[in-house]
């Protein structure tokens, strides 16, 4: 009880974020009623699906104190591989699909390793990957197109369950069972442990190495995972649909009050970013505006969004609202 | 063994790279033998230029501890303004434009640093967010994907000073002039010294603030140089041109040896890590392998030197203390 | 020697959060004299410097500087004023040279305005040889040289600029005892040249032979000021402790077993530490003595398996190869670390007091992973309770806990684990008086019910009247074992001397 209470007299980052995003939301939908109605709305969950999922595992690895910037080419080579070995047909997606995501997880974990045992820097060790992924992947597909998307994995980016769209059925799972994780497994408490202080909790006896290729993995099977979604929705696959979705996971992150410097935020946070970045691109069209104002309005969010949630301004308006801070990091 | 690992170990920090990039020149005049011309090392050196010089900005911010992810968004927005100059100018018209555009570059640094000296903001995040807003400026600016320079841009970039000294080559030259000065003044060693530890900066009276103006000045500086150069060298403009050029830059300050955390490095080491990086494309070629080849290669040097170094100082660490300092 | 105060402060308090530092203190102290500032951590030291030192601006108070007064922004003006320190933490960059770090600042330009290397290099080569220092290259960089060589040059360093007021602050910590020497020597040439000495330090013997008086600290407040001739060493402690010195020490009881617990025998870690052997049995406080920079913290992070060791270790009879610290604290094991920095290695300042506690144990709360909130809860209870934890909910963080409390939360998370064996580094540094004298209780409890101790104190007073036995190092290796009461500095020093009389391997950087 006393953590609920706890919450609500500190709203989080996360809390604002929703606010914000409801806010928003609410600002468009005032002047432009068409944005309200129901089936516009689940175009942008289901839209904001594709950034969620990809940004998941860019969650998971931030909060642990690293960065994956090989979601881009994971997400292709996965959406490349689907729609080539499949061929168009449903019955092999059976054997398939499992591949696929055992492969996101292999990249993860070789980027894990990379990290956590051979200590090369986060930023360097995904942008290889990133990098070697897009040359395999040219290699492989020599400019060959692939085949087109299997029916099956169209339904699943497009279909419904009855009025549910199969593609919100599947982030609502994912959700649930992240933030599970997050809150009540060990693997949770050493992730944010690992992001806090990694010397911390090496000496604490958490298994240090492990959680972190593990995060590494739970990012390259959601990027796999998004790979194979996002063959669904555009029914094909082609070489750089995975660009988009380094910034975008990224900016999820960063907007649902995570601190890139990892131990803090909730995939909770990240999935309001997700809204707010899907919302904000739905203003274009109703604006009328080119997609570099898009651009401007997504860094000033950021930028806004960070601004709030640094030390700096929690400090003043700490000293403002009279609440306690946790001691100055200063020696004793 | 350990000696020859040790002796790397202590070598600047450009020295395993530079050896890297003499073996694969080499192998390219093995393979085809004539490379090592004139002519060839100029078109060479030009096509690098643009690369080169973004990451030289981008060498120093790093030098200071951060990270400048805008780069790309102040070299499409350099290009664009370049672009939508009138087509009839001439290069002495022209020429105020250049300075606008490199003022404009240090201007989007100085915002750079002061917002994450201001407010105490990760460099990562805080410039992938002005990455985002100086990119949309450049679309807003110019909206088309491509669209021609003047002319008289292109014929300056193109151009030969005295008959002998082709312009890229004389803006390597001079860069690296540059450098040679300016990494032994003062304000260098302050950068340094932020970046290597902040807290004996600060106690040592260096200004954190100052030192992070002045290298994400710097680095939007570059950044937009190399965007005039770009614009020089290809005769167009384009407003998404720069993102190509954004993890790259990273990648030649890691090969060329400079640490990302700070106060080790250089441009010189960039500079080789650029050449290595364009390089690599004309080694696959000739191995014969498929020029997709190249981005592998990238990668896998990309973290085969970040592997390595720490090899190299541990062996170097190893073999210095068996070697007492002159009393 | 000058009686107008050189330097004086008043009603000088500072805030860290909810921490109280500094508290209304005051302090005043004249040129030409050496003036020592003696206190418990946390008592204030540190603070007070560094608002000397510009680092630190206080909340409330006065500073007068040679009459005039002293408000500085920065340590820009800390050195226009004409003070130099020498910190606790050292303030030198690792990546530059030995020259350029010296020089900082103040360096030699070429007419190009770049630095001159070569006229760096070759006055901080007359600097060293001015001030009778052993020459180190002045082109090396700082992060190959060892610790006590960086503790010399940033002496050095304090040294070259001739200041009015001169702050050594635990200036000796890493150094040898002839370099010890060296310094108390040219320290008190500078003071009877004129300038003010402030020496910082927990080492009374260095205190009494080169301080003229003396400025007890306590909870942050001033205690107060006397000659250093006046004061006998109890009257110091006392004042420093605010109580006598005896009830602070539980009694003593035997309850050191035959059953031996950890064995360890030809126990290396390089470069610091050679063949060490020793048995720590069950229900015993082992205490490990020394001069700071000896091996201690080789061998305890040896021992935990957070720094590659090599040697035989045994527990309970079995030979065992410590992998890595989840591997010590493993139930087949049990062995734990009390680290030396519980800000940087035993606690996650911005967690709950609930989630550091369990952080160990999460193991015995969890089913196939999945925490059970009640047995967390009650776990976090009882953690609490065992070591007295005063904190206000467990939802408390960590950062917002006084500095014994939060070793508290260490311990108890520790013990959750089921450890028998418990590596205690430093236990009582920053620890209030109150914290100390229940943490001393409850080791001779946890030894009564066989637990296995090895107790590390930089404070000799400690092991003398806790430890059943403690093990002198000196140069990285046991030099004698004393027995309970005969820990005294006179004995800590010979011992120290006599092992590095045997030729043992010496630190780099030895003056002589």
């Amino acid at each position: 009880m006393s953590r609920i209470v706890a919450r609500l007299r500190s709203p989080g980052p996360i809390l604002l974020s929703y606010l914000g995003l409801l806010v928003l939301f609410g600002l468009i939908s005032v002047s432009s009623p068409g944005f309200a109605d129901p089936n516009h709305v689940t175009t942008l969950l289901i839209v904001a699906a594709f950034t969620g999922i990809a940004a998941l595992g860019q969650t998971v690895v931030i909060i642990g104190g690293g960065i994956d910037l090989s979601v881009p080419w994971t997400l292709n080579c996965a959406a490349v591989l689907l729609t080539a070995l499949a061929r168009g047909q449903d019955g092999p997606l059976i054997w398939i699909i499992p591949l696929i995501l055992a492969g996101g997880v292999l990249i993860g974990v070789i980027n894990g390793v990379g990290i956590a045992i051979f200590r090369v820097p986060p930023i360097v060790m995904t942008l290889s990957m990133n990098i070697v992924l897009q040359g395999v992947l040219f290699i492989a597909t020599s400019g060959f197109p692939p085949p087109p998307t299997p029916e099956s994995v169209v339904w699943l980016a497009t279909g419904r369950l009855g009025p549910v769209p199969v593609i919100l059925v599947i982030w609502a799972i994912l959700t649930i069972a992240i933030l599970f994780v997050e809150r009540r497994t060990s693997f949770g408490r050493y992730l944010y442990a690992v992001g806090t202080n990694r010397m911390v909790a090496t000496f604490s006896g958490v298994p240090v190495a492990r959680t972190t290729i593990a995060t590494y993995a739970i990012s390259g099977a959601a990027a796999a995972l998004a790979g194979i979604l996002l063959d669904g929705y555009a029914r094909q696959s082609y070489l750089g649909m995975g660009d988009p979705f380094l910034f975008t996971s990224i900016a999820a992150v960063a907007i649902g009050g995570a601190s890139i410097l990892g131990g803090t935020g909730s995939y909770l946070g990240t999935i309001a970013g997700a809204l707010i970045l899907t919302v904000l691109a739905g203003l274009l069209p109703i604006l009328q505006l080119d997609s570099g104002y898009l651009s401007i309005i997504y860094g000033v969010v950021i930028l806004v969004t960070v601004a709030m949630a640094a030390p700096a301004t929690q400090r003043l308006l700490a000293r403002v609202l009279a609440r306690r801070t946790p001691a100055s990091l200063l020696a004793e | 063994m350990n000696r020859i690992l040790g002796a790397l170990g202590r070598a600047p920090a450009w020295g395993p790279p530079l050896v890297v990039l003499v073996a694969m020149l080499v192998a390219i005049e093995v393979m085809r033998p004539g490379s090592l011309s004139m002519s060839r090392l100029q078109i060479e050196a030009s096509e690098a230029m643009t690369l080169i010089f973004i990451a030289a900005g981008q060498t120093i911010v790093v030098l200071r501890g951060g990270i400048d992810l805008s780069v790309g968004g102040t070299l499409s927005l350099a290009t664009a303004i370049a672009a939508t100059r009138t087509e009839t100018a001439t290069f002495a018209e022209l020429l105020p434009w250049l300075v606008v555009i490199l003022v404009i570059g240090v201007l989007i640094g100085v915002i750079n640093g002061a917002l994450v000296s201001g407010l105490q903001l990760q460099p990562f995040v805080l410039t992938l967010a002005t990455w985002s807003i100086v990119s949309g400026i450049a679309l807003v600016i110019l909206p088309i994907n491509q669209s021609s320079v003047p002319p008289a841009w292109f014929e300056a970039g193109n151009a030969t000073v005295l008959d002998l000294v082709p312009v890229p080559i004389l803006l390597l030259l001079l860069l690296l002039g540059w450098w040679a000065w300016f990494r032994r003044t003062r304000g260098a060693f302050r950068i340094r010294a932020a970046g290597s530890d902040e807290r004996g900066a600060f106690l040592n009276r260096v200004s954190l603030t100052r030192t992070n103006l002045a290298a994400y000045a710097m680095s939007g500086f570059f950044a937009a140089l190399a965007g005039l150069f770009f614009a020089s060298q290809t005769g167009s403009g384009s407003p998404v041109v720069g993102t190509q050029f954004v993890l790259p830059s990273i990648a030649a300050v890691v090969i060329g040896g400079t640490s990302l955390a700070g106060g080790r490095g250089g441009i010189l080491g960039t500079v080789i890590g650029a050449l290595i990086l364009n390089q690599i494309a004309d080694v696959i070629f000739l191995v014969g392998l498929s020029s997709y080849w190249q981005q592998v290669a990238s990668g896998l040097i990309l973290v085969g030197v970040v592997l390595l170094a720490p090899l190299l100082a541990v062996a170097a660490e190893r073999t210095r203390r068996t070697m007492p300092g002159p009393a | 020697m000058d009686d107008a105060p050189q330097l004086q402060a008043e009603a000088i308090t500072k805030r860290f959060g909810g921490i109280v530092a500094l508290d209304q203190m005051h302090f005043a102290a004249a040129a030409g004299e050496v003036h020592a500032i003696l206190g418990e951590n946390g008592a204030g030291k540190s603070t007070f410097i560094g608002i000397l030192a510009g680092a630190v601006r206080a909340d409330e108070g006065r500073v007068t500087v040679g009459g005039r007064p002293y408000l500085p922004l920065s340590p820009v003006d800390a050195a226009a004023a004409g003070i130099a320190t020498v910190l606790q933490e050292l303030s030198l960059i690792p990546d530059l040279t030995v020259a350029e770090n010296v020089w900082f600042g103040s360096e030699d330009l070429t007419p190009l305005r770049t630095v001159d290397r070569r006229r760096i290099e070759a006055r901080t080569r007359a600097l060293f040889s001015d001030l009778g220092l052993p020459g180190i290259d002045p082109g090396t960089p700082l992060r190959s040289l060892s610790l006590g060589q960086r503790q010399l040059v940033e002496i050095a360093k304090a040294l070259s600029s001739n200041a009015r007021i001169l702050i050594l602050d635990e200036a000796t910590s890493a150094l040898l005892p002839a370099q010890v020497d060296w310094l108390l020597r040219t320290a008190r040439a500078r003071a009877d040249a004129g300038a003010l000495v402030l020496y910082i330090s927990h080492r009374l013997a260095e205190v009494r032979r080169i301080a003229d008086r003396v400025t007890v600290l306590r909870n942050g407040q001033t205690v107060g000021t006397e000659a250093m001739a006046d004061l006998a060493d109890g009257e110091i402690v006392s004042m420093m402790l605010g109580r006598r010195l005896v009830s602070l020490y539980p009694a003593r009881v035997a309850t050191a077993t035959d059953r031996i617990a950890l064995q360890v025998d030809a126990f290396t870690v390089a470069p610091r530490l050679h063949d060490v052997d020793f048995a720590l049995h069950e229900g015993e406080i082992l205490g490990v003595a020394g001069l700071e920079g000896h091996g201690q913290r080789e061998m305890f992070l040896g021992l935990f398996g957070a720094i590659r060791a090599h040697g035989q270790v045994s527990i309970g009879g079995r030979p065992v190869t410590i992998r890595s610290p989840r591997h010590a604290m493993s139930a087949g094991i049990g062995m734990v670390l009390l680290p030396e920095d519980r800000r940087q290695q035993g606690l996650l300042l911005t967690k709950t007091v609930r989630e550091n506690l369990v952080l160990s144990a999460l193991g015995k709360v969890a089913r196939f992973g999945v925490i059970d909130p009640r047995a967390e809860a009650a776990m976090v209870e009882r953690g609490m309770q065992r070591t007295q934890v005063k904190a206000d909910t467990p939802e408390q963080l960590a950062g917002t806990l006084s500095g014994g409390n939060q070793q508290k939360v260490v311990l108890a998370k520790l013990l959750e684990t089921g450890a028998r064996i418990l590596l205690f580094y430093d236990p009582t540094r920053g620890v209030d008086v109150g914290t100390k004298a229940e943490m001393f209780t409850m080791m001779r409890d946890l030894a009564a019910n066989g637990y296995a101790i090895l107790f590390y104190s930089t404070d000799l007073a400690e092991l003398a009247n806790v430890a059943d036995r403690t093990l002198v190092l000196s140069y990285g290796s046991v030099s004698s074992v004393l027995a309970g009461a005969d820990v005294t500095e006179d004995r800590i020093l010979a011992a120290t001397m006599a092992g590095g009389a045997r030729g043992a391997v010496v630190p780099a950087g030895s003056i002589a």
